[in-house]
């Protein structure tokens, strides 16, 4: 039977051929919709994890990646800081963060704002590739530590030197070959002009940062605001208990979870685009697979009187449906492969279009992708197959 | 069990209903072949020969019959899987336009009823052939086969696996007289040599000469 189903399906090579690629066409989006958003969760996650903290402290909201703007005020930072227990304040680092954005090496990066001072948190064990981490930052940050504010009737050039200092980015070293940047080039963010201090290696919580006082002054006029805080842990203390004591201190405006936990949160968070991916990926598989579901339609009508010399042979009902199920199968499994093919193919695309995108194509993916089109190639050819059994074998020998 | 007919038919009627217009075919045919017997039916278009002959073959139901029995099996009562069983392990078919399946070489049409019988077609397929001075053809698709050639290979396939019945409906029908005559030799040297029961329907009175028996047909009835 497979060598027959084989030859049928090479007697017509452009049908079949066009029926694999839509198959393909399917399975490569099915892979590369995933893969993209598993694999850009997986690149946010690990990064976060290099983060010299154990704890999180994000706004009180279902979705950790659509966050703008900066709820957190100083009093939140001070509660973070002063929380203490027998032994003393349970937070041995409190570390905030200010996001923004800026649209680097062809897309739009999240700004990382942080304090110059504590880049080592950010850095661990990365080094410094080129340049300086915030030289000249450091002194803006102690300025504004000395709690210098620039009076209200400062006219924009003295601003401008006021702010001088603070204008530096550190970026890493992926955005940098992909933004092909140097040291000392030029960014404008939100009307002010950043200089690029220094690159760090890849594989650090954020691609480009700024000094989180620069941003403050900015953007919110120097208010001790957040967009999150990271917290490294007094030595010994349980995580999971500090987390439900921060919380606790902090109220409902705030969430406090275990930075390990990160990666569930980005999942939930992008579960409903996931959802929308993974809709709009099945309706493509279901197109495709309605595709050879007509292809196999179209072949039993065309081949009816072949049918009938095949039941006059002594082929069974089941033997028909086991022919037209081999045959889908296999167009299935040539389109799995074009399509594994195509979403490689497509991966590398993006590699060039769009660096800094990650596209993951897991083994497991793969084998879901193989599992998919193994399926939809046998419920396609049922309703071909019950056809093609149903047929009375003396008409179909007549068919013309 | 072999002292049982091949096929043994009696008062056999059938109707086809077209848009519910009912048109009867066979009227109360009575019809009994021995073993190893050649039967030639001979009749004019539409009398009912080739309904009749798929009756036997196991290819349509009967409307009406009193018994309907092939290789000594009764095949009124068996479900659609007995009968393509039995329609595979007894009888093998030649048609007048070959029906040879286009797709695959001649050697696997060949091999295909032993296949089915979950045979593998060792050496009999390739002497078959050569017997059949098909060799040469084995590997070709029966499209770029010539037409005499192509009616050798149905008959190859329709004996390889040694049926009780060969059901021949007008096999030289579309051949000329030089290639009718060597389809025909060849159905009755199988029929010789095997022992195999053949009913051939033709229109051809010539090709009747060397059967056992001549049944005319007219009006869905046999006659004198």
């Amino acid at each position: 039977m497979l060598a027959l189903a084989w030859a049928n399906l090479l007697h017509r090579k452009l049908r079949t051929l066009l029926s694999a690629l839509a198959v393909g066409i399917g399975i490569m989006l099915m892979l590369v919709s995933r893969g993209l958003a598993s694999g850009s969760i997986a690149e946010v996650n690990e990064r976060m994890q290099s983060v010299d903290a154990e704890l999180v402290v994000l706004p009180a909201q279902d979705n950790i990646i659509f966050t703008n703007g900066a709820p957190f005020r100083g009093i939140h930072e001070r509660h973070l800081r002063d929380l203490a227990d027998a032994d003393g304040p349970l937070a041995d680092l409190v570390i905030p963060a200010f996001f923004g954005q800026v649209k680097m090496g062809g897309q739009q990066q999240r700004l990382f704002g942080v304090d110059p001072r504590q880049m080592a948190a950010f850095l661990g064990e990365r080094r410094v590739v080129r340049g300086e981490l915030f030289a000249r930052a450091h002194a803006f940050a102690k300025r504004v530590a000395r709690g210098e504010r620039p009076p209200e009737d400062m006219d924009n050039l003295a601003y401008q030197a006021y702010l001088a200092d603070g204008l530096e980015l550190v970026i890493d070293d992926r955005l940098r070959r992909v933004g092909g940047y140097q040291v000392g080039d030029e960014i404008t963010i939100m009307g002010q002009t950043f200089r690029i201090a220094g690159v760090i290696e890849a594989g650090v919580a954020g691609r480009v940062f700024a000094p989180l006082q620069t941003l403050r002054e900015i953007v919110v006029a120097g208010e001790q605001t957040a967009s999150m805080y990271f917290i490294r842990l007094r030595d010994g203390l349980e995580p999971a208990t500090a987390a439900e004591r921060f919380a606790t201190s902090l109220g409902s405006g705030a969430r406090v979870e275990l930075k390990s936990d990160y990666g569930r949160l980005l999942r939930e968070s992008f579960a409903s685009v996931n959802l929308y991916m993974n809709a709009s990926s099945g309706v493509a598989l279901v197109v495709c697979f309605l595709f050879i579901l007509l292809t196999m339609y179209t072949m039993v009508v065309e081949r009816t009187r072949e049918i009938g010399i095949l039941k006059a042979l002594g082929v069974t009902r089941g033997g028909l449906v086991q022919l037209s199920v081999l045959e889908a199968l296999l167009i299935s499994v040539i389109g799995v492969v074009i399509g594994i093919a195509l979403a490689f193919g497509a991966r590398a695309l993006i590699g060039v279009l769009v660096p800094l995108l990650t596209v993951a194509l897991p083994v497991e993916q793969l084998l879901l992708a193989i599992a998919v089109g193994v399926i939809g190639g046998v419920c396609s050819a049922l309703y071909p197959g019950y056809r093609a059994a149903r047929l009375d074998p003396a008409l179909a020998l007549s068919h013309e | 069990m072999n002292d049982q007919p091949a096929i043994d038919v009696r008062d056999l009627h059938h109707a086809y209903t077209h848009g519910g217009v009912t048109e009867p075919v066979l009227h109360g045919i009575d019809f009994r072949v021995e073993r190893g017997e050649f039967v030639v039916i001979m009749g004019p278009s539409g009398c009912g020969k080739t309904t009749l002959l798929n009756i036997v073959g196991l290819m349509m139901r009967p409307t009406r019959a009193a018994a309907v029995q092939v290789a000594g099996r009764d095949v009124l009562g068996l479900n659609d899987a007995a009968r393509t069983a039995l329609r595979r392990e007894q009888i093998g078919f030649v048609f007048q336009r070959f029906n040879l399946l286009p797709t695959i070489s001649v050697a696997r049409n060949v091999g295909l009823p032993l296949r089915l019988r979950g045979i593998a077609p060792d050496g009999q397929v390739r002497v078959l052939l050569d017997e059949m001075g098909l060799a040469a053809q084995a590997r070709k698709k029966p499209g770029g086969l010539s037409v005499g050639q192509q009616q050798r290979v149905a008959i190859a396939r329709a004996i390889v696996a040694e049926p009780t019945v060969l059901l021949a409906d007008e096999p030289t029908g579309n051949l000329d007289s030089a290639n009718a005559a060597v389809v025909l030799d060849l159905i009755q040297r199988f029929h010789r040599e095997r022992g195999l029961t053949v009913i051939m329907i033709t229109h051809n009175e010539q090709l009747a000469v060397e059967a056992d028996r001549v049944l005319h047909m007219r009006d869905g009835r046999f006659c004198e």
